[in-house]
Formats: C-alpha cells, structure tokens, sequence
C-alpha cells in the first residue's frame, strides 16, 4: 500500500507533463503543412475551418429546420431642421423574439457616435498609420517633418466646432416608463424591464436628435452637402440621411449580439422589418426614400403626380421635376414644412435624401412575375450632375435589375433609386447614393469624360446591385467584407460588360496578378477592419475569384445555378462564408474546399510553370525492330571530338593499318540481333495473355506518340492546368487538367498524353483565364516575352497610336451614342 | 459601398471610391509600380500603372484644371515627367540610380509610365521613394513590387512612409 501510494502521483505527474508537451506540439501542428517533411495537403476538406452545423444551419448550407431570425419594426417621425443642419426624431420599436434565447436587454447601434472626438474610431486612430478612412496624414520620421493636409485639419476644426454624435433624449418603454440604458461607444444597451422570452414582443421609443456632419469635411457615409454659389442667398444643401436612427443589433445564432464598435470601415449587418417613416423637411424640397411614398396627394402636384403615372409604362425616363423647375426652385427658399410619408415592408435598414436642388426622373421596371410586377426605377440630382445623370442613372438602375434577377431572384420591392449627393457611392435598401459629377465649362455648358461616365455607370449597377447584396441576401459586412462587396462586385463586372462589352471595366482576372503576387497582404477571409488594402482584397479579387470558378472551374450552368440556389436559399435571411462555401458545392457537385483554401483562406497566387516536354517511344520488345532503333538512337548522337579531331589530323587507327586481323567482333556491334534474342521474344509474346497481346499489337500498330509534361506550382495555389498543344502539321488541342491533378503533390505533377501526331510547342493558360502572374514560364519551348518596357522600346508608336485612338472615341462618348465602332476599334488596336 | 484603395483593379474600381473622400472618390487612388532586375537587356527596368481615371483627375489638380490627359499628349508627357520626379531608387549608400526615362503608353484603362537604368555591378539592396500622387491625395497608396531573380518583394507607400527598402541576398 504504501508503495501503491507512493508511485500514483509520480504517474500523474508524468501524465500531466505529457499532455502539456502534446498540447504544445498541437497547437504548432498544422493539418494541412505537415510537422515532419514538406507535404502540403491543399485539398484537405474545411472541416476544422468551418463552424459544426447545426439546426439553424445544415451541412448542406441551407436554412437548417429550426433557423430563426428577429423582426424589428419601426415608426419614426423626424425632423429636418435646415438652416441648423440639425435632425430632431422620435421612433418607436416593435422588437421580436423569434431566437430560441430569452433576453435580458436589446443592444442598439448608435452610428453617429463614430463622428465624436472620443470614439473608438477616432481614439485608435493610427496618425499616419494604414487603413485609415477620411483625410490623410504623413506622420514625421528623421528625415521629414510630419504633415497634416488642409484636409485633416478642417476635419479637425470642423470636429472641434460642432457637436457631433447623438443625443439621447429618452427611452421609454410602451407605458412611458423610462428605460435604464447604457451608451457603450458607437453601441447602446437597454436593458429590458422583464427579460423577453422566445417569441415575445417588446415595444419601446427612443427620442433623439444629432447635428448632421458636413460630408467632405468629414468623409461619412451619409450628411450635407453645402452649394454656396446658388442663387439663393445663403446658398442651398443636399442632405443625404443614413445610419440616423438608433437600429438594432442584429442578435444570431452564430455571433449572439453583433455588437462589435463601429470603426467606420467594417460595415453592418441589421434585422428585416417593416418601416412607417414621416419625414418633415422645408416645403420645397424633395424626398427621396426607402419604400414608397404614401402620401403623394400632399407633397406633391397634380402635374407631378400625373408624371409619374406616365413614367410607369414610358419607354424612356420621365421628369417628375425637370431641370428648369429644379434651377427655379433652388433660387429661393420656403420657411414653410411638409411633411412625407414612406413604408417600407421587409428591409433590414431605411436611408432618406432631401434637398430644393433635386431634378427628379422616373421610369417603369416592368418585372412582371408574381413578386414585384412593376418597379418603378428614379433619379435624384441637382444640376451639376447634368447632363449625364438624365441620360444614364435611370436606366441603369433597371438594367441592374434585370441581371441581378437572372443570377438570383425577382427584385422585391417596388421602388429603386439613384441619387447624387456628396457620397461617392454608398448602398441601402431602394435607396443609393451616388457621386459622380459633371465639369462646369467656361461656356456655361457641363461636360463629363469617358471616365465619368463609365464611373456614374458602374457605380449605379454597383450600389443598386447591393439591394441583393446585401440588403436581402443579409451578410454581415462587420465581420466579411466580401460576402456583399465580393459577391456584389462579381454581379456588377457581368453587368457591366452587359451594358457595353466594348468598353474595358477592368474586371478580368490579368487585372489582379499585381496585387496577387505582391507581399504583405492578408487572405480574403480577414474581419473587415483588419484587412490590408480593401479594395484589391475585398472587391478585385473575389471578383476574379467567381469569374475563375464560373468560365474555368465549374462552368457557367453549374456555377449559374449554385449561385442562384445560395441567393434564393438566402433571400431574406442571413448567410455566414461557411454557408455559401457549402451551397456553392452542395448544389454543384463540385468539391470546392481547395478552391476557398487557396483563394480565400490564403495569399498563395497563381504560377504554374511548364519545366520540362520529353517524348517517350514504346519497346516493341522484338529485337528486329528495337535493336535497329536503338542503333540509330545511338548513332543519331554527336561522336567523339577526339575521333573526329584524330580523324582531321589524318592519324590512322590500328584496326585501320592492320586491316588483315579481324574477327567477328569487326563486322558485329553491339545492336546486332541473334537468335536467342529471337527466341526470347517468341517466348515473351507466347506468355502474354490474349488480352496482352492484344493491346501490345494495337499499341505497335497505332506506333503514337508519347509526351511526357512536367509543371511546378510556383506561385502555390493549386488550379487546372489548361493546355494548348501545337503540332506539327499545323493542328491544336486544348487539354484542360483539372486541379486535382495537385492533390498529392502540389509543387510538381507530370501528365503523359498519347498523340498519333507529333507535338511541336505547348501553352499553359493560353487565354490567360487564370490569374497566372508569370507568363513567361508557361510556355515550352520557352518564349522570351518582353517585359512593358522591352515591347514598348520595340514599337513606341504603338502607345502613341493608342492614344489618339482613345481621344477619338472619348470625343464621340461626350457627344451621343454612335461611339461604339470608335470603342470597337480602339479595343481591336489596343490587343 | 464603394472603397477607396484598390491596386488591382480598373474599373470596377474604378469607380470604386468613396466616400472616405469626397465627391472625386471614385478614382483608385492606388498605383502600381513593377521593378524588374530584366537579365535579358541588363537593366533595371521601372513600369508604373496609374489608373486612367486618376491620372485623368490628378493633372486636372497638378498641372491645370481643364488638363485632357486622354485628348493631349503633351499633358500625358507632362505627366510621365511628373512621376519620374517624384520616383526614386538608390543603392545601399543612399546614391540615387540614375533612371532614364522610356516612355509612356495608355492600354486599357492604365497609363504605364516607363523607366530603365543599367543594373550596377554590385548591389545589396535598394532603397525605394515613391511619392507619385502622395502630394495630390494623401489617400494614394502605391504598391512597388521588386522582381529580381524570379523572386518579388514588395513595398507599400501609403500613410506616412517616406522611403523603404529591401535586400538581396547574393
């Protein structure tokens, strides 16, 4: 006994120690790079990656059978005060519990708070440092001073001088019983008088009021633009309103309350519900809004209105307001009010514009369908947005309509709108915001460049295309920028070469290779307000991603329909990246888990190199045919310089001055076939079997031939490797390998084709469709292929002639539509 | 919502912008610069991409308001001597290469600026200024990728850098 009692704790001892040493060991262990030699397994399914499924979200990436979502809905009359810039509003909430969870308080996004001295954001505000939105900074260092721009110091002062952020002015539950809450940064906690169990209500109003910010002072998502040179004494304002309300936090299965700071960059995410919004601003203004306008009698003319009725089936946009009403209306003001009336019935957010400037267009979307048969599309822009805006907002907006249904679903609602403001583009429910301006001449007249336009064009399908992305299809932009702007920006380069595939939208996959290849980045699958480099990161390269997945890996049907099964499995509801990670394959049948690891789990690029081409001959084993053939292998080799060199300095060998000895071995090499060989062959063939025979015969008969191609994966990701074989009489092939040709090896793979033909040179990605950042090693023969600077030294008139072209067609973009064959033939030029 | 900084893309982000700056917010704001050790011609050889669309704002701010740089080819020189003025390489004690000047070129939706100097005898390492469109918009960020020997490095100019470097190993 004593000794039974003297071992157990040393063995625990040993044990404990043990498990803390595997503990260490795992936790450097890495399933797919290997702890003992180099094996990387870059097919390794996600499982690890991906969270557990679960009853609210199946395996499949569907909506599993219980999931639940909360509906908020809100009643909200504000107030705009004008010559104040100054918004006053009292709402109410209607909060329900659909989660399974009982709740204790509700937390509410107060984003106006960001714009206060001691927010989060401006507090960890890195002077200098990356990823800072608003106006820059250059911080010192030894061998410069530091520097702040006029920009950064109107922020500055503009923050100093205005009281900026909420007020709070109460909140009371439905008795009028006031409500203890907590304002946590850009966050607020209202802690519930009784806790709200599944499936109640709670309905509660909160009084508020905040001075909106000036827009380029402060670089917002939303605020005032000031026109001091109108004619109005005083000048005139746009007031784009958003993110003006106190919302809910979306509260989910996967993150309990999203209740992360705002940090400005890292966007939101938000529950579905219905809105009744009044609106009271100066009684010349216009009002755009989310939802529909209900009280139209009151705000708006007969003539108005009756432009609106012929606006719904007109075959081009109609003026509710025209530019000539719009110049008369912004030369006065009105101390006046009226107040505008909007519902709005299932969205996740609701954003308002209102300005004397506004000219306002309209145009019927005949959907027809059961969903939403009639949208009515419109534009809201002040002067200076002419003449582009009348031209082309309007009708893109519908044009985004029709191919983001085709790729996902009927558009819901029944309004969509563009309006320009000081917001360079910026998206919420049928409302967007849109920035691009036209240029003031010396003339009086306003003219914009191709530029501008392809701007206003891609920046209109963008946002509006966010109403799918993430208006409806609910991700959560605070934690994954690319699951709306990613898949948003996919939509929109498809929809942008729809509207004019001669114009360069700059989404093709040899667009990203700079950035892929460069250092120093994150993965794709980065919180959004730690990822380095947004736009290339977020944007570029799931674009090219998706545009890789649908024309190289999985093929336009089976792409197409994956994609709309996770857009209508989502409608409404709220994916994560495991869920579309999931459908995209479940509906497919395509195992995609090396395709999200590589691309979005990782900074590998792509660089497939082909190394090495050798040609293989098949043995016939019979010694009559092979023997000769190996003579002539041999013989087909250079000889021995020294023989040679002997040779022309004429000295004579023995064999040769003693012709008369000789034997056997003179007259036989080494190649000359004798009997037993003979015999031997007779007995290999006679222990074939039939089936054998058979194929040896045909083989030798077929008498192809036999390549052997060796590739390196030097960039790291894994992809197919798409071949074109060139022949010698002439013929090509493409041969596409599909990427798991890498699975058990992912840096070099050999691949053996059979051809009767005879192989002269063969391409890798030969229509560059898959991001390969080096070009020059996919070919074999290796090609030289100049860098910009060799072919551009080469032939400098060829910049020179891209040019001009390029000023041909922008002086036909400016005047009307017939620039498509000067389009057509710059793009030919510029190949 | 629209983003500012995107080196990859055109148009598409072209347009992308917004709104953390101001109503221009739609150009990129982001330059790529590729420096190639190209052993074929011995020299260094410098490629800037600018964006058309920011090139076709930033000459509007640098050199005239009613600049065409898609219409005249004297601004897209001018620009092109723009961005050698404010690029520069140096060797490990601080001498500046001298960069001769190759040309410039518009090819969908970039301007390419052109540069080459003769690769030195012995060189450890380079140093890198890039301040091309810094002074315009604080926001720019460029993004130089050094090839050399198949192998690429890359440095990032954005914020308050002035000037990086990188190293060779021999």
């Amino acid at each position: 006994m004593p000794n039974a009692f003297h071992f157990r704790p040393s063995i625990a001892l040993a044990v404990s120690m043990l498990i803390s040493v595997l503990g260490t060991t795992c936790v450097l262990a890495d399933t797919v790079k290997q702890t003992k030699g180099s094996f990387e397994d870059k097919f390794r399914q996600l499982d690890e990656a991906l969270p557990t499924p679960n009853t609210w979200r199946a395996a499949s990436g569907a909506p599993g059978h219980e999931y639940w979502q909360q509906e908020v809905d809100y009643q909200i009359s504000a107030t705009l005060d004008e010559a104040n810039r100054h918004l006053s509003a009292q709402e109410f909430i209607s909060y329900r519990n659909n989660s399974p969870d009982t709740l204790r308080y509700l937390w509410l996004q107060l984003d106006q708070n960001i714009f206060r001295s001691d927010s989060m954001a401006e507090l960890s505000d890195d002077f200098g440092g990356l990823g800072r939105r608003g106006p820059a900074v250059q911080a010192g260092d030894s061998n410069s001073p530091a520097r702040l721009s006029l920009n950064e110091l109107r922020r500055q002062q503009y923050m100093a001088d205005n009281e900026l952020g909420y007020v709070i002015h109460s909140v009371r539950d439905g008795a009028g019983e006031d409500l203890n809450f907590t304002i946590v940064g850009t966050l607020m906690r209202v802690d519930l008088p009784e806790p709200l169990r599944s499936g109640q209500s709670f309905r509660f109003g909160i009084e508020f009021s905040f001075n909106i910010v000036e827009e380029d002072a402060i670089s917002a998502r939303s605020g005032y633009e000031h026109f001091p040179d109108d004619e109005r004494e005083g000048g005139n304002d746009i007031f784009v309103i958003a993110q003006w309300f106190p919302r809910l936090a979306a509260y989910t299965d996967y993150e309990g309350w999203t209740n992360k700071e705002f940090l400005g960059r890292g966007e939101f995410t938000l529950e579905f519900g219905d809105y009744e919004v009044e609106l009271t601003v100066p009684a010349d203004h216009i009002v755009s809004a989310t939802g529909e306008l209900e009280n139209a009698n009151q705000v708006l003319t007969p003539t108005q209105r009756e432009r609106l009725s012929q606006a719904e089936t007109a075959d081009r946009p109609v003026f509710i307001v025209t530019a000539e009403e719009a110049l008369e209306n912004e030369k006065e003001g009105s101390t006046e009010t009226k107040t505008w009336r909007f519902e709005a019935e299932n969205v996740r957010d609701f954003a308002w514009a209102s300005s004397r400037k506004f000219i306002w267009d309209a145009k019927g979307y005949q959907q027809e369908g059961n969903v939403q048969p009639e949208v009515m599309a419109m534009s809201f822009y002040p002067k200076e947005g002419e003449p582009l805006w009348s031209k082309y907002s309007t009708e893109a907006i519908i044009h985004t309509l029709e191919v983001y249904s085709r790729f996902s679903f009927d558009y819901p609602y029944p309004t969509a709108q563009s309006v320009n403001g000081p917001v360079g583009g910026m998206e919420y429910p049928m409302i967007t915001f849109n920035g691009p301006r036209t240029t003031l001449q010396d003339d009086g007249t306003r003219t914009y460049s191709l530029g501008v336009k392809q701007f206003l064009i891609s920046v209109v399908i963008h946002e509006i295309g966010h109403n799918y992305y993430p208006m409806i299809v609910n991700s959560d932009e605070r934690q994954w920028t690319w699951m709306d702007e990613g898949l948003n920006s996919f939509i929109e380069a498809i929809a942008t070469r729809e509207w004019d595939p001669e114009v360069d939208w700059g989404v093709e996959p040899r667009d990203i290779t700079g950035y892929m290849a460069s250092q120093n980045q994150t993965p794709i699958m980065t919180q959004s307000d730690s990822v380095a480099r947004l736009g290339p990161n977020a944007y570029a390269k799931p674009t090219v991603a998706f545009d890789i997945l649908r024309e190289t890996i999985m093929g336009r049907e089976l792409f197409d329909f994956a994609f709309k099964e996770y857009s209508n499995l989502w409608r409404f509801k709220r994916p994560t990246p495991a869920d579309f990670f999931r459908t995209m394959e479940e509906a497919s049948g395509v195992d995609l888990d090396w395709f999200w690891r590589g691309w979005f789990y990782s900074t590998d690029h792509v660089d497939i190199s082909l190394d090495r081409v050798y040609q293989l001959r098949l043995d016939t084993e019979n010694p009559d045919i092979d023997y000769p053939r190996l003579r002539e292998a041999e013989e087909a080799k250079p000889g021995s310089l020294f023989v040679q060199r002997n040779e022309e300095e004429g000295i004579r060998s023995w064999v040769e001055l003693n012709p008369d000895v000789r034997d056997f071995y003179d007259d036989n090499d080494y190649f000359t076939v004798t009997n037993k060989d003979r015999n031997s062959y007779q007995s290999y063939l006679e222990g074939l079997d039939d089936w054998e025979r058979e194929v040896l015969e045909r083989a030798l008969e077929e008498d192809s031939n036999y390549y052997v191609m060796e590739f390196s994966n030097v960039g790291g990701l894994v992809m197919p490797i798409i071949l074109e074989l060139s022949f010698a009489d002439g013929s090509s092939e493409q041969l596409r390998i599909p990427a798991e040709i890498w699975r058990r090896n992912a840096k070099e793979v050999r691949k053996l084709i059979v051809s009767d033909k005879q192989l002269v040179s063969v391409v890798v990605d030969p229509m560059w469709e898959t991001a390969d950042v080096d070009v020059e090693n996919n070919h074999y023969p290796r090609r030289i292929i100049p860098s910009r600077v060799e072919s551009f030294k080469s032939s400098p008139r060829g910049g020179l002639s891209g040019r001009d072209l390029m000023y041909d067609s922008t002086i036909e973009l400016k005047s009307d539509e017939e620039d498509s064959e000067d389009t057509d033939a710059t793009e030919e030029d510029e190949q | 919502m629209r983003v500012t900084a995107r080196a990859a893309m055109p148009l598409i982000l072209l347009a992308a912008l917004l709104f953390s700056i101001n109503t221009q917010a739609h150009q990129q704001k982001a330059g790529l610069s590729h420096v190639l050790f190209n052993p074929r011609t011995g020299n260094i050889e410098v490629m800037h991409r600018f964006y058309i669309h920011d090139a076709e704002h930033a000459v509007r701010q640098i050199f005239d308001p009613k600049a065409d740089i898609l219409a005249s080819a004297e601004t897209a020189e001018q620009f092109a001597q723009y961005v050698q003025e404010r690029f520069s390489l140096l060797d490990t004690d601080g001498s500046p290469l001298k960069l001769g000047y190759v040309g410039q070129e518009q090819d969908s939706g970039f301007i390419w600026v052109y540069q080459e100097t003769p690769i030195p005898q012995s060189l450890s390492g380079l140093s890198v200024v890039n301040n091309i469109l810094r002074d315009v918009w604080e926001q720019q960020s460029n993004l130089v990728n050094i090839e050399r020997s198949g192998t690429i490095q890359s440095l990032d100019f954005s914020a308050n850098v002035q000037w990086l470097s990188v190293s060779f190993d021999e």
